[in-house]
């Protein structure tokens, strides 16, 4: 229904620029906010469809959308009265020295014309938030780049409210980097090369032999490009996209805009430096709402289940059986929000032929192998051990696409 | 061993993508790149430094660098072209270990930085050092030692000969400045310039002979310090 209206939207997407389609896009703008608040209405509140929305061109559309949606994307009960603590944190944390200092540095998270006043009691509150959190969560340590993220959530939904879902976000989605090191971080950083590579071969052959490395994403990763783009509507636009979905997703995205930029990238001197510096410097003008279809399509494609093998490899060196395997569960946890995608991709399945050329080249196109493979899995068990690492994905998935 | 060497000389020489393994680019045009590192406490002015020597003028204003940001300047040094490369790193103590690792890799040299008025960035500075050493293969890559934010002359914690003793114990020169000063425009370009006239003068040593082989540069016997703002 509703679902599959949105996806030909998605396709058409580049398209919408031209001032023809105003009309149309009024009025599908219009849908689709009367469609969140019918899923915010229901009783019990339709959680699917708002992740729907969410992922789905424009995303929750507006500000105040966000403030009753991210809530539910987050099951953050936002009757609960927000934390609050008694004690003087800015006495007490280890912290708070290099979260003022990064605040006070962040000036360009807010809006250009705001009054410096204002300005100055929101990052009052941005410090106070943090500061918060990390401690009524001892296990979770600051990094920087974490206030670009809760200064996201204070612009759009206010202290209150911001305190009580950055805290469940920092115990989900960001979890992984507010580990005492970054060495999970820099795993998830070892999931962009495989998927650049199920995709762009040539393209990932290309950085491995400039030696690029992966730290030109990382603070896209850890501020869900908070950090790094410009306008704010962007920023918001990827969040509604990312606090749908799994919490691999923004390295998706990542590999997504080096595709995208595939030709800049081999058009470059092939080292390090010169690999790091375009590709460090983001374009504001990214096709946002293209780009964010083909990040979802690409994680039901190659999910973490099946790229995990291959991001682990990425350092097989320096990895023990232990970590390996908390990656194992990493890929497969918390996978409820991809059911979304999933679904949305069986509507795909028609379309499939067409955004197929655009998503993977010849050599790589693994969904279609792996699909094979599965029909295949009933005839021995040797076809089973081929397949095993995406069979948690595989019945449910596979059944949607070959009905 | 011999790889790393290698990619050393490709990383010194090649300008236009002639790595090995990627044949059908364009032939280097030999302009020697040297790489530097800028290394110390978050806040103590890094991102500062390097865009004052890149783009001659004080950032209007900077944040917290995440993860390694690189900025780079064509400068010619007795007739040589020479592009110099800065890679500016993140300060906070947790993407040192995992993060900054790789872009140790081939540097010519080693800026550490620390904010003449916060002394613990002063007292961090032996952990840089200690760090630097882990990561980088040899052990006679040209380092020196930077104080900045000496304009701030009422909040000065870190007394010069403090840091000059520091300095000559680590085998470092130091040199006292500031990113900022709108009345010093050179010092900080003097700074880069004075490491790179180093760069130049030595590296044929350092691309010839293998790291073990036991060539150390001479430290600077009497370091260039001085504050000049």
């Amino acid at each position: 229904m509703a679902l599959r209206s949105v996806q030909g939207d998605g396709l058409t997407s580049s398209r919408w620029d031209g001032g023809a389609e105003k009309t149309d896009f009024n009025a599908k703008r219009k849908k689709k906010v009367a469609e969140i608040h019918q899923a915010l209405n229901s009783d019990p509140t339709d959680v699917a469809a708002l992740r729907r929305m969410a992922i789905s061109e424009g995303g929750l559309l507006t500000d105040e959308i966000r403030r009753k949606v991210w809530p539910e994307l987050l099951n953050v009960n936002t009757s609960e009265p927000p934390p609050i603590s008694g004690k003087d944190l800015r006495q007490m944390s280890k912290d708070y020295q290099q979260v003022l200092l990064d605040v006070r540095r962040s000036l360009r998270r807010f809006p250009p014309g705001m009054p410096d006043e204002q300005r100055e009691g929101l990052q009052e509150e941005l410090i106070d938030i943090i500061l918060l959190i990390l401690e009524r969560n001892p296990q979770l340590h600051y990094y920087q780049g974490y206030h670009d993220i809760v200064v996201t959530f204070l612009l759009v939904v206010g202290e209150r409210l911001a305190t009580s879902l950055v805290e469940k976000l920092s115990t989900h989605h960001l979890r992984d980097f507010m580990d005492p090191t970054m060495d999970n971080t820099k795993h998830i950083l070892n999931y962009l090369m495989p998927i650049i590579d199920r995709v762009n071969p040539e393209l990932h052959d290309f950085m491995q032999s400039a030696e690029v490395g992966t730290i030109f994403a990382l603070s896209w990763l850890i501020t869900w490009f908070g950090h790094v783009l410009s306008d704010f509507r962007h920023v918001v636009r990827l969040y509604d996209f990312f606090l749908a979905c799994h919490p691999l997703m923004p390295i998706y995205f990542a590999a997504v805009i080096v595709l995208h930029r595939e030709q800049e990238v081999l058009d470059c001197d092939c080292d390090m430096a010169s690999v790091h510096h375009l590709l460090s410097q983001i374009p504001q003008d990214l096709p946002y709402e293209t780009l964010i279809s083909r990040a979802g399509d690409l994680f039901v494609q190659f999910p973490p289940s099946e790229l995990a093998r291959a991001a682990a490899a990425q350092q097989q060196a320096e990895r023990t059986a232990a970590s390996t395997f908390k990656d194992f569960e990493l890929a497969s946890a918390q996978q409820r929000p991809d059911m979304v995608l999933r679904q949305r991709f069986r509507g795909l399945v028609r379309t499939e032929d067409r955004t197929k050329d655009v998503l993977t080249k010849p050599r790589t196109n693994r969904f279609v192998k792996l699909a094979v493979m599965g029909l295949t899995v009933a005839l021995g068990a040797a076809a089973l051990a081929v397949v095993k690492s995406a069979l948690e994905w595989a019945p449910k998935f596979q059944l949607q696409l070959f009905p | 061993m011999a790889s790393e060497m290698e990619s050393s000389l490709e990383a010194s020489f090649s300008s236009s993508g002639a790595a090995s393994g990627t044949p059908g680019f364009l032939p280097p045009a030999r302009s020697r790149i040297f790489k530097i590192i800028v290394i110390g406490d978050s806040n103590v002015g890094k991102t500062c430094l390097t865009y004052r020597f890149c783009a001659g003028r004080f950032p209007d204003r900077t944040e917290a660098t995440i993860g390694v940001d690189f900025r780079e300047r064509a400068v010619e040094i007795d007739g040589e072209r020479i592009k110099i490369q800065l890679w500016d790193t993140a300060g906070q103590e947790r993407f040192r270990k995992s993060m900054v690792q790789h872009y140790y890799r081939n540097v010519h040299a080693v800026v550490f930085v620390y904010d003449m008025t916060n002394m613990a960035s002063f007292h961090s500075l032996p952990s840089w050092i200690e760090e630097c050493k882990q990561h980088l293969l040899a052990s006679d890559i040209p380092r020196i030692l930077v104080g900045n934010k000496c304009d701030l002359r009422s909040a000065i914690q870190v007394p010069t000969d403090l840091a000059q003793k520091f300095a000559d114990t680590h085998s470092m020169p130091l040199f006292e400045t500031s990113a900022k000063n709108p009345n010093d425009n050179d010092h900080v370009e003097a700074i880069f310039m004075t490491l790179a006239h180093k760069l130049k003068s030595h590296k044929p040593l350092m691309l010839s002979q293998p790291p073990d082989n036991g060539i150390i540069l001479k430290p600077e016997p009497k370091p260039a310090m001085t504050c000049w703002c």
